[in-house]
């Protein structure tokens, strides 16, 4: 398949897991960027490009609904896949409902996982793609003025 | 007004040594529709109530043999819940009040006012229903009581349980994606020719299959938390469901297994079929649940029967088998998570407390009876939809 080059997020205070994850991850050639809490993953996003982001729900702290909500508002076209125990599906109905891309159990297959990564970052590219068209016809009708 | 233990038949066994009293009670008791057998003596009352028992004895003091008092003891032993209302001789009110110490409902005087008497029956009889009603229902409190003391034990313990699940989710998801990376670094062409690679796949491959079997149990034990985070069901998942087809969906399922070790199941329902307002696939489970045990539990050449009933207020589903039963020591404990007297891998001990949380949430009971080499029954009951 065509892989656009794209930057992962992935967002979880359980150290162990996110570089066990990134490994595996980089493993298909993704590109990895880890971070330990929800106010690290909004450091970085200010001064990165992100495209993905996968976010732990339960994390000491500012929690993964916060978190969500801050990226949302300040980073509104980056699509985020939750990481929910399955005691906690209320955190994921909550977080589908504040825009996240769609939620999966802990631990999740590995291939699901990809598979929603791929439907994730395909979303993003034709949101941007929308978007890109659209400014073009603007720019269009105002040089016709 | 009509009294509405009136309505019911009063049935009386009437037991004195005249036959012409007899007859003419009788027949005036039966134009106000009080049922009536006749006894000439106390031997014969006896006899008669052993083969077909009746609840109402009107009773000569004054008879041959063994008289109206010694009758009334016997009667009392024999019959704890009967009422006896004795007819004494006329002036002889001693016969009377002596009566009553021996257990007596009240006494009459004869000659009997016919419509004194009636009263009389009817009083007794209300009060025979009054303690049957009483005793029904607290019966039915006792269990309920039961139940409470059970769910409050289960809810404790699942508390616990699924601490301990979300905890180890974490560290299995590590091991899960560690063992995971190894599997993708070995299936690189590099690998291809690796010493010992096939001992290496194997083991990952266990690691694998031990996590998925982890999880199965994680998710279990919070499922059941789930459902009792909620108190009520979602009313979006409920629809009417035709308990018939569900139950013969569920013997689909689990027929073959049947078949293996010879056993027969059976489904016994009322037409038209039980409507429960339920939500169908938790209520699946449990009864996939139930009579997998079921089948776990008995030999070939058994039977399972899957009864279903419905009244106004509530539709039950029964799995009954002809399998080796619980002792009574562990029927407070088969619901409790991890209870099991099955062998590793065989079985779990989740199956049943992911049923009782789910019959819970779906504002039902699920109760069990057994005898060991017998067999066992469980019940559910649902509540029909308001
Ligand atoms: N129909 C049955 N007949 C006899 N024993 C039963 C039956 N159903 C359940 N049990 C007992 O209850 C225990 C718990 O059942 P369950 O919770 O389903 O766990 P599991 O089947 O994994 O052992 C069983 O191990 C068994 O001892
Ligand atoms: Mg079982």
């Amino acid at each position: 398949m065509f892989k656009t080059p794209s930057h992962i997020m992935l967002v979880d205070d359980e150290k162990d897991f996110v570089e066990m994850l990134s490994l595996r991850l980089k493993e298909i050639d993704e590109t990895v960027i880890p971070a330990y809490s929800g106010a690290e993953c909004l450091e970085i996003l200010d001064k990165q490009d992100i495209d993905v982001i996968i976010l732990d729900v339960k994390m000491p702290g500012m929690d993964g609904i916060e978190t969500l909500k801050e990226i949302k508002k300040q980073h509104p076209l980056v699509e985020v896949i939750m990481l929910t125990g399955h005691g906690t599906i209320e955190g994921a109905v909550e977080g589908m409902k504040l825009g996240a891309f769609d939620f999966l159990f802990k631990p999740a297959e590995f291939d699901a996982l990809t598979e929603k990564l791929n439907q994730a970052r395909q979303r993003k590219h034709d949101q941007l793609e929308r978007i890109r068209k659209a400014e073009a016809a603007m720019l269009l009708r105002r040089a016709k003025i | 007004m009509v009294d509405e233990a009136t309505e019911n038949l009063i049935r009386v066994l009437l037991v004195d040594d005249e036959k012409d009293f007899r007859t003419v009670v009788a027949k005036r008791l039966g134009l106000r529709g009080v049922s009536i057998a006749e006894a000439a003596g106390g031997e014969e009352a006896l006899r008669q109530l052993d083969a077909s028992p009746v609840d109402l004895i009107v009773l000569d003091v004054k008879m041959p043999g063994m008289d109206g008092i010694e009758t009334l003891g016997r009667i009392k032993e024999r019959f704890p819940n009967s009422e006896v209302i004795l007819l004494t001789g006329h002036a002889n009110a001693r016969d009377g009040v002596e009566g009553i110490k021996a257990g007596a409902f009240d006494y009459l005087s004869k000659p009997v006012e016919i419509e004194h008497l009636y009263r009389k029956l009817v009083q007794a009889h209300n009060k025979i229903r009054r303690s049957l009603d009483e005793k029904r229902e607290a019966a039915f409190r006792e269990r309920i009581k039961q139940q409470m003391v059970v769910a409050e034990r289960l809810a404790a313990l699942g508390t616990m349980a699924t601490g301990v699940a979300h905890e180890i989710n974490n560290p299995l998801a590590i091991v899960q994606e560690s063992a995971g990376w190894m599997q993708q670094i070995l299936a690189k062409p590099e690998f291809g020719d690796m010493p010992r690679k096939a001992d290496f796949d194997k083991a990952l491959e266990r690691i694998h299959r031990a996590v998925q079997r982890a999880r199965r149990i994680t998710q279990q034990l919070l499922q059941v938390v789930q459902t009792q985070i909620t108190e009520m069901p979602d009313p979006a998942t409920l629809t009417e469901v035709d308990l018939h087809a569900l139950v013969q969906e569920c013997i689909s399922l689990v027929e073959q297994q049947a078949r293996l070790k010879q056993i027969d199941i059976v489904l016994e329902s009322p037409d038209p079929p039980p409507i429960a307002w339920t939500d169908p696939y938790p209520l699946l489970q449990v009864l996939i649940n139930l009579v997998t045990n079921a089948i776990q539990a008995t030999d070939a050449g058994g039977r399972i029967t899957l009864a279903l009933r419905a009244s106004v207020e509530q539709v039950q589903i029964a799995v009954q088998d002809t399998g080796c039963g619980i002792p009574q020591s562990d029927l407070s404990k088969i619901f409790e998570p991890f209870f099991t007297t099955k062998g590793v891998g065989q079985g779990t001990g989740m199956g049943l407390y992911v049923s009782w949380g789910i019959v819970t949430k779906l504002g039902g009971l699920i109760t069990v009876e057994s005898q060991v080499n017998r067999g066992t029954t469980f019940t559910i009951t649902l509540p029909v939809k308001n």
